[in-house]
């Protein structure tokens, strides 16, 4: 049961990033801020999920899902600027700006999933 | 042989502190964050009003800013617009929500500091650290019992340093309460598990011995052999009350076995041949400051009763037996064996002390493991002799009221034997050498030995120390020791006035492997001596000065008064033979 909400929420992290971060790059319109919200939780509570884990591999996750949750802060920060401080609102070039950190999230996040499908190959093999 | 050493390696517990919390936390954490997703999109969605009337819906970083600052309960009201209504019964829901978060979180951090698992991975963590950056020769103590506080008091006392483990927490909390000149590291941990004893130092340069003090034999002979095979060169001493398990001891490694029970007797014995003896060894063993002990005088013929015949017993007969006394043996277990009468009963039975005659023995042993036993035998027995000359063991130190009350003639403390005798061993090597020789010196020569140091230091024995003639140590000394006309006599004048003499003792003097007890002031000192003093501390103070100054020397040797400065020496022309 632990594996499955484990990988549940790891590959939840991963789809919901790449759903928000498909679609032209600077086109506000075609990028929904609840999915960034929803993949900003969701990456925390993965991260949460790997704590205390002192395996070599465990490790590397967590590293990557700090990683993934830094980026997507990163992405709603300046999102929060755009909409709220910016004068210029959010014009194309902050749209940009938040969907980039958001695929350099999707990396990470993607490193993740290559991860955990090791981690399950490499337990069959055993 | 050359053998591989053993490498226990790092305990994997001292890093756990930290995973440990992070996986106690994983839950808590994990409700607050989807309390939060869900009080921040639920704000996100309902719909509000602005000032101007039109329908409005808060950002996400607006609903993020007012549940944060909401949650936190710090509260600044309703941003960016007033509230509607249904906005308001949603905040109302995610205010109680997230109170039980935090409720949740907090008392979860809290219950993981009480944690005992917790709280065990933080000493050892902090055990480990304090260990390691121990710089100074420190002693591995495992069992911190009786024994161990009575011997931790008294080598703390000449200033070394002790690292302690125990598996019962009382006896390590006892440290805390106990005035203790330096730190001592201690942990609660399983003894048995070897990595512990690396944890706390055996495996580190530092560590200059061992001691094996638990009550339980088998620990004591599992860590004596831990040590002997992780580190061959160090001195392990050990205690056991069974010969079977001293036995096992001594065939990996060498450690030193205390028996208490065992000595009890050598001292009976000694004390039955040589009571000077005696005299002398318990005094010189007592540690530093102690009176003169009174003599011990049991009697020496005639018949002896002892209620006990369990490993204490059996080591005392024996003992009695070869010193040439008649003995009765009172036991419940016991069968007969040649060498002594048996009664076989409990001694707490009045027929039973009757059938032993006591009226015409002249010793009683009161040798059982109970101590309210011993107190009522004792009474017992003096009542139908009250000449008896009685002997009792006392097993628990918190009885030794007591046992003072009913003023037992020679009293047993096991933990007291054994700290003596590993006190004598660990605080000067020479001592121990000492005490090993003198019973074959005979009993009128440790009588003028006990005169020799009650002329020189009175009923107080001051301090026992080593001095040993090298360059390092002595360098004002290198001339005359060369010379060959070296009088030990010389050497203890008093550096203010040479006609007196020093308040201290020559006890022993250890030339090679060859051993000289009492030397007298005629003995020719030669370079590479080592001598045991007895004496006051001032006297010691006052040896330091004559050995490392030049100008102390000159004049204690020879009565010379020679300039210390350099302008001086110069302008008179005199200058000390060393140069």
């Amino acid at each position: 049961m632990e594996k499955v909400v484990f990988g549940f929420f790891v590959l939840l992290a991963a789809t919901l990033n790449f759903g928000f971060f498909l679609g032209d790059l600077s086109d506000p319109a075609k990028h929904n801020v609840y999915e960034l919200f929803a993949a900003v939780v969701v990456s925390l509570i993965a991260t949460v999920l790997k704590f205390g884990d002192r395996t070599q591999i465990g490790a590397v996750h967590l590293a990557t899902s700090l990683v993934a949750d830094l980026q997507l802060i990163a992405a709603s920060v300046s999102w929060a600027y755009a909409t709220q401080i910016s004068s210029a609102g959010l014009d194309e070039k902050a749209t940009a700006s938040v969907v980039s950190l958001s695929g350099g999230a999707l990396l990470a996040n993607l490193v993740s999933v290559v991860l955990l499908v090791i981690e399950t190959v490499s337990f069959h093999r055993r | 042989m050359n053998r591989r050493r053993v490498v226990l390696g790092p305990s994997t517990e001292t890093s756990s502190t930290i995973f440990l919390v992070l996986r106690r936390m994983r839950a808590p954490l994990i409700v607050l964050i989807v309390i939060f997703a869900v009080s921040v999109f639920g704000l996100t969605l309902i719909p509000g009003r602005d000032a101007a009337g039109h329908s409005v819906r808060m950002s996400v970083f607006d609903a993020f800013y007012f549940m944060s600052y909401t949650a936190t309960t710090i509260g600044y009201g309703e941003l960016p617009h007033p509230f509607t209504a249904a906005q308001r019964m949603w905040v109302m829901f995610a205010i109680y929500l997230t109170v039980i978060g935090w409720a949740y979180g907090i008392g979860s951090l809290l219950t993981l500091v009480q944690d005992r698992t917790f709280r065990q991975a933080l000493a050892l963590q902090r055990f480990t650290r304090t260990v390691a950056r121990l710089r100074e020769p420190f002693l591995l103590m495992v069992g911190f019992g009786q024994t161990g506080r009575l011997l931790a008091e008294r080598l703390d006392l000449i200033g070394r340093r002790l690292v302690v483990l125990d598996t019962a927490s009382g006896n390590i909390d006892s440290l805390d309460i106990g005035a203790y000149h330096a730190d001592v590291p201690a942990l609660v941990a399983d003894v048995q598990d070897p990595r512990m004893l690396a944890v706390a130092g055996l495996e580190q340069p530092w560590c200059e011995g061992v001691l094996a003090l638990t009550d339980d034999d088998e620990t004591n002979l599992l860590v004596s052999m831990t040590a002997a095979l992780v580190r061959p060169e160090l001195p392990v001493v050990a205690r056991t009350v069974s010969p079977a398990i001293e036995h096992r001891m001594l065939a990996v490694g060498s450690p030193v076995v205390v028996n208490p029970f065992d000595r009890f007797g050598d001292h009976v014995r000694l004390a039955l041949h040589a009571p000077a003896s005696y005299r002398l060894m318990s005094w010189l063993m007592s540690g530093p400051d102690v009176e003169l002990p009174e003599p011990e005088r049991p009697p020496t013929t005639g018949r002896w009763v002892v209620c006990g015949y369990g490993r204490f017993g059996r080591e005392l007969v024996e003992d009695l037996r070869e010193g040439g006394l008649e003995l009765t043996v009172i036991d419940p277990h016991a069968r007969e064996e040649p060498g002594f009468t048996l009664v076989v009963g409990d001694a707490s039975d009045p027929d039973v002390l009757a059938r032993a005659e006591l009226a015409d023995a002249v010793g009683f042993v009161a040798g059982t493991a109970n101590d309210t036993t011993n107190l009522s035998l004792v009474a017992a027995a003096r009542r139908i002799n009250p000449g008896l000359y009685v002997t009792a063991r006392q097993n628990r130190p918190d009885n030794a009221p007591l046992f003072a009350a009913m003023e037992i003639d020679w009293l047993l403390v096991p933990a007291e034997v054994v700290t003596r005798e590993i006190y004598a061993q660990l605080s000067t090597p020479l001592l121990w050498r000492f005490l090993q020789d003198m019973p074959a010196q005979g009993d009128e020569w440790a009588a003028r030995i006990i005169d020799k140091l009650f002329d020189h230091c009175g009923t107080r024995l001051g301090t026992l120390w080593k001095v040993a003639f090298n360059p390092q140590d002595t360098p004002a000394l290198l001339h005359w020791l060369n010379a060959g006309e070296a009088r030990l006599g010389d050497l203890i004048n008093d550096p203010y006035d040479r006609s007196r003499t020093l308040p201290a003792v020559p006890l022993l003097l250890l030339r090679g492997d060859d051993v000289t007890l009492g030397p007298d002031g005629d003995v020719t000192l030669a370079p590479g001596d080592q001598i045991l003093f007895a004496g006051e501390p001032s006297a010691r103070r006052a040896l330091l000065e004559t050995m490392t100054d030049r100008t102390v020397s000159e004049y204690v040797l020879s009565g010379r008064v020679v300039p210390s400065g350099w302008l001086w020496q110069r302008m008179t022309g005199r200058r000390s033979a060393a140069r």
